[in-house]
């Protein structure tokens, strides 16, 4: 069970998929552990996951098209599957991304409106 | 939706996705654990940590899964690959269930075919709704149907005002001469309006138009796709040739396409293979008048826009109107009137509740099914009790148990229905041989996509209605309980038992509704072939014989009674001469066969307005008829060869007629005559005879007059006398007789053809075929359904004597005698029986006013089928469950209260 404690923020519904997207544009392919460890360095652990949970959206997006799976070795010459983004991820993620800007910003705006 | 499509994909690529996963998973957690380790956990912690990390990995599994794919589908798969299973282990039982419900549902499609194609689908024109019959009525004087006259027919055209078209028509058949053998055709004669009104086209040439218009007949002629292929091989230069009909020319016009049938009405007969058009207004048909109402037949289109109520309630004010203005014309107590009829209702309107009635039992058939099917499940149920509970105390949930099951019993009803569409597909292709000639439309029977949307919403409802009870109750019954039972080793609770009783009861309760109902159609037939015919079938043989008729006199070689008289003169002489031969006759009409010819009749020193309203059938006959019939004279004399043309002109009247047209005085002596006409002839009454069925078995009481064929009574008997039935008194069979009798008559004329040579007894036998055939299908499903029902309460029974050996076996080792065991087991069966035969009298009760039309001589409730069918029930249930009751006192104790 995903503890509850008040440092750490469960994730928000739908954002995963634009974070992994995201990660994978930044860093290249990436393995999902790799990914895991990015999103907890990037929180500076107030972002909490099990890394498990992770896999669902790995593959909503492999499905979708918008990343791509291929088995390779980690620097530790560890099998792995390494998770790149495609051209449509790319596109995906900017759209994705320009809607949560305007998301983030409007319930910003709300946010100080009412204070 | 490429998602969707990779999740469907995923499906089939169940195993393989699998692997991936698992190999995925044990990745991560190595790079995890590699992790640990490097910051100096030891190696064991290092993997606990990592799995801990990981967070669950069965649960992520399953996460992963359904995102992977649709989990309801994968269940689905997953229900089915299971149930497959499950049936294939249970080789006998899946048999027999897929075998019994392939024909139920067989049955039950094919019968359906039948509904859908006769009652339900719309006819085959152009706008068929539109399309009315109109029917002529005296409801004053309780007749309908009635023929009409040229000026009420314009009356539709003109005065209603909404109608497109309206034809009029009449069916007769005629004889096709010029081939090897004279062909007797049947034919329509309509007004030119007839095909424009269906709304047919052509295959090849044109049909029937206003330029055909003639007061009599006009010269061409449209024949049907099969003429055009039998006599002219499909020729495609036929339009134009000549074919010679009751010696007259006429010109082909025109081919009809392949598919049209004549919208027969009341029951077809052959179908109709050639049309010629006529006015109905010139030569033959008699001059044009208010009262001569001879036009048997009216068609017509409505506009668009009017409903049939309203045309039904202008028709009925258009009556008025006429009968207002031609008051001499319409006598007020007949009440003259004019109504109108789908044509689809008047086509098939007669022929329907037989239709549901078969129906109905097909439904009732395919429900016990599914009732002996839920009771095997549920007893399979029992024995996969442990299963199911491992299931449960694994967190399976109702709801995936019960999908489970339902799953399993669906993919039983699907491979049953699928077996059944193809039983349905092959037992129509014997429609011909086995269903009655007179349900119309029967060419129009197809599995088409409504009867397999049918077939598969049928299996749909069965699958569901016999797996639901058994998967509700293992789903149902809390694990605690569960267990408890199953330690008991006896597989069932009482909830449990309580259902399969109400399955039994029920199994039982349809079993008496179709027994009654195949007991009361039964008892009909056997009323019906018991009737007193009034004549003596065997040893007689019919022919039938038809004189052409041709529109011009001079071609004509029967044109007047003396030409006739001769004809009929030597025909009898000449069949007399057959060796084997005792008697011979001639009549207009066969008995028990349905006649169309009532005609208005007066009786002599009657009041005018009460005589007005009189009517009989008429048969014309040569003299010695009621002696080749064994028909016994009453009073008066026969006919004898002395009453011939020129001569006083004479009549027999039967029993009833005498007693309701004379009924304070001896008719013999008393004059009748044909019409309210006071130019026609007086005919003089010289014999009374017994009653005969001249209609029909189930037809009594129509008022029956027979005239001489010598004899012209200047009535509207002369048509109708041109075809006519030689009947013949002999010890030999038809078949020897037909070639010789064709021989005989065609020494007189060649040009005649000889059709429907037959025993009487045959004649008979084809007027019951349809009640024959009902009578005979629900027999058969009675049966079937008494063994069904028996073989439940045998069944249950035994099985519950299995669940119960060790309570018997104490009862036994504490000495209960035999008899009382058997009573223990005797009595559950017969408080079954007795509830399912008071369950199913009620229901039959109730819905056997249904099956009223169906009945002869017998009440829908009748007392006979109502008292006997259920102990025959009750005798059957009792007896199924003596086998188990007996088997239970053999129960030994010692082996027995082993076990427990």
């Amino acid at each position: 069970m995903p503890s509850e404690d008040s440092g750490h923020i469960p994730i928000l519904q739908g954002t995963l998929d634009l974070i992994v997207l995201r990660t994978l544009a930044t860093m290249g392919p990436q393995h999902a552990y790799a990914i895991a460890t990015r999103l907890e360095q990037v929180s500076e652990d107030l972002l909490h996951l099990n890394q498990g949970t992770l896999y669902p959206a790995l593959v909503r997006l492999e499905q979708q098209g918008r990343i791509k799976g291929t088995w390779g070795k980690t620097d530790s010459n560890r099998e792995a599957k390494f998770y790149a983004i495609t051209k449509v991820g790319e596109k995906a993620l900017a759209q994705e991304t320009l809607r949560w800007r305007r998301m983030t910003g409007l319930v910003e705006k709300l946010l100080s409106a009412g204070a | 939706m490429r998602r969707f499509l990779a999740q469907i994909a995923n499906l089939f690529r169940f195993r393989a996705a699998e692997r991936e996963m698992t190999r995925e998973i044990e990745a991560h957690l190595m790079l995890l654990e590699e992790n640990f380790r490097v910051r100096g956990l030891p190696p064991h912690e290092a993997r606990l940590a990592a799995l801990r990390a990981y967070g669950g990995v069965e649960q992520a599994k399953e996460l992963h899964r359904e995102a992977r794919s649709l989990v309801w589908l994968e269940h689905f798969a997953k229900d089915l690959h299971y149930g497959v299973r499950n049936l294939a282990r249970a080789p006998g039982f899946t048999a027999t269930a897929v075998f019994t419900l392939a024909l139920g549902i067989g049955a039950n499609t094919a019968m359906f075919s039948i509904v859908n194609a006769v009652l339900l689908r719309s006819l085959p024109y152009a706008d068929s709704g539109r399309l009315v019959r109109v029917v002529f009525s005296e409801p004053g004087v309780g007749l309908r149907d009635v023929p009409f006259s040229v000026p009420e027919l314009e009356d539709l055209r003109t005065r209603a005002g909404i109608f497109e078209y309206a034809s009029a028509m009449g069916r007769t058949s005629s004889n096709l001469t010029g081939g090897t053998q004279p062909e007797r055709l049947e034919m329509i004669v309509s007004t030119p309006d007839y095909f424009s009104l269906l709304g047919v086209t052509p295959q090849i040439g044109r049909l029937f138009g206003r330029q055909d218009f003639a007061l009599g007949f006009a010269p061409v002629t449209v024949i049907s796709d099969a003429v055009w292929r039998r006599s002219y091989g499909g020729d495609p230069h036929v339009i134009g040739k000549t074919v010679w009909l009751d010696n007259d020319p006429y010109t082909i016009i025109g081919v009809l396409p392949p598919g049209f049938r004549h919208p027969d009405m009341g029951g077809s007969r052959q179908p109709v293979e050639i049309w010629f058009t006529a006015g109905f207004a010139g030569d033959p048909a008699p001059k044009p008048s208010r009262r001569t109402r001879f036009i048997p037949t009216a068609i017509a289109r409505l506009r668009p826009g009017i409903t049939l109520q309203q045309a039904q309630a202008r028709m009925a004010a258009t009556a008025v109107e006429i009968r207002r203005d031609f008051p001499g014309d319409y006598p007020a107590e007949a009440k003259w009137t004019i109504e109108l009829q789908s044509l689809q209702e008047a086509m098939v309107g007669n022929v329907r509740p037989m239709i549901l009635v078969l129906f109905g039992a097909v439904v009732l058939i395919v429900f016990i099914i599914s009732l002996n099917i839920a009771n095997l499940l549920l007893a399979r149920a029992s024995g996969r009790q442990h299963e199911l509970t491992v299931r449960f105390a694994l967190g399976a949930t109702r709801g995936r148990i019960v999908r489970q099951m339902l799953t399993e019993s669906l993919l039983l009803s699907m491979i049953g229905g699928g077996a059944g569409v193809l039983i349905a597909m092959a037992s129509l292709k014997l429609i011909p041989g086995v269903l009655p000639a007179a349900i119309p439309r029967l060419n129009e029977v197809s599995v088409d996509w409504v009867v397999l949307t049918f077939a598969f919403l049928t299996s749909v409802l069965i699958g569901v209605l016999f797996g639901l009870a058994p998967a509700i109750q293992s789903a149902k019954v809390s694990l605690a309980s569960r267990i408890r039972e199953g330690s008991r080793g006896s597989g069932t609770g009482t909830k449990t038992g309580r259902l399969r009783d109400a399955l039994i009861v029920s199994e039982l309760a349809i079993a008496v509704v179709l027994m009654i109902g195949a007991g009361l159609l039964l008892h009909t037939f056997e009323n019906l072939i018991h009737q007193n015919l009034g004549f003596n079938a065997t040893q007689v043989v019919a022919a039938g014989v038809t004189l052409p008729m041709p529109n011009d006199p001079k071609l004509d070689p029967y044109l007047d009674m003396t030409r006739q008289t001769v004809f009929r003169r030597e025909l009898l002489r000449r069949v007399l001469a057959i060796p084997g031969v005792q008697l011979a006759a001639i009549a207009s009409d066969l008995p028990t066969t349905p006649q169309v010819n009532t005609n208005a009749l007066v009786v002599e020193d009657r009041p005018a307005e009460s005589s007005r309203s009189l009517r009989a059938e008429l048969t014309r006959i040569s003299p010695d008829y009621f002696k080749v019939m064994q028909v016994p004279l009453v009073r008066g004399r026969f006919f004898t060869d002395g009453d011939s043309h020129g001569k006083q002109l004479v009549a027999i009247v039967d029993e009833s007629t005498a007693r309701r047209y004379w009924p304070d005085r001896d008719p013999i002596g008393r004059r009748l005559r044909w019409g309210q006409d006071v130019k026609l002839p007086w005919l003089t009454i010289v014999g009374i005879v017994r009653d005969m069925k001249n209609d029909g078995l189930d037809m009594d009481g129509v008022p029956h007059v027979y005239t001489s064929n010598y004899q012209s009574n200047n009535g509207s008997g002369d048509a109708a006398s041109r075809s006519f039935s030689v009947v013949l008194r002999t010890s030999l069979p038809a078949t020897e007789l037909e070639s010789q009798i064709r021989h005989e008559i065609q020494s007189i004329d060649p040009g005649l053809p000889v059709s429907n040579v037959a025993s009487m007894n045959e004649v008979i036998d084809r007027s019951l075929a349809s009640r024959r055939f009902s009578a005979v299908l629900v027999g058969g499903f009675a049966l079937v359904a008494l063994l069904l029902a028996s073989t439940g309460v045998y069944g249950l029974l035994a099985y519950m004597v299995g669940q119960k050996s060790s309570e018997i076996a104490i009862r036994i080792a504490l000495g209960a005698r035999d008899t009382e065991v058997l009573k223990m087991i005797l009595t559950k069966g017969i408080i079954l029986a007795g509830a399912g035969t008071i369950a199913g009298l009620a229901l039959a009760a109730a819905s056997a006013s249904l099956m009223a039309n169906l009945l002869y001589g017998v009440r829908p409730h009748d007392p006979l089928v109502f008292l006997s069918v259920p102990l025959l029930l009750f005798a059957v249930a009792v007896l199924a469950s003596y086998v188990p009751a007996r088997r239970a006192t053999q129960v030994d104790p010692v082996t027995a209260l082993r076990d427990v």
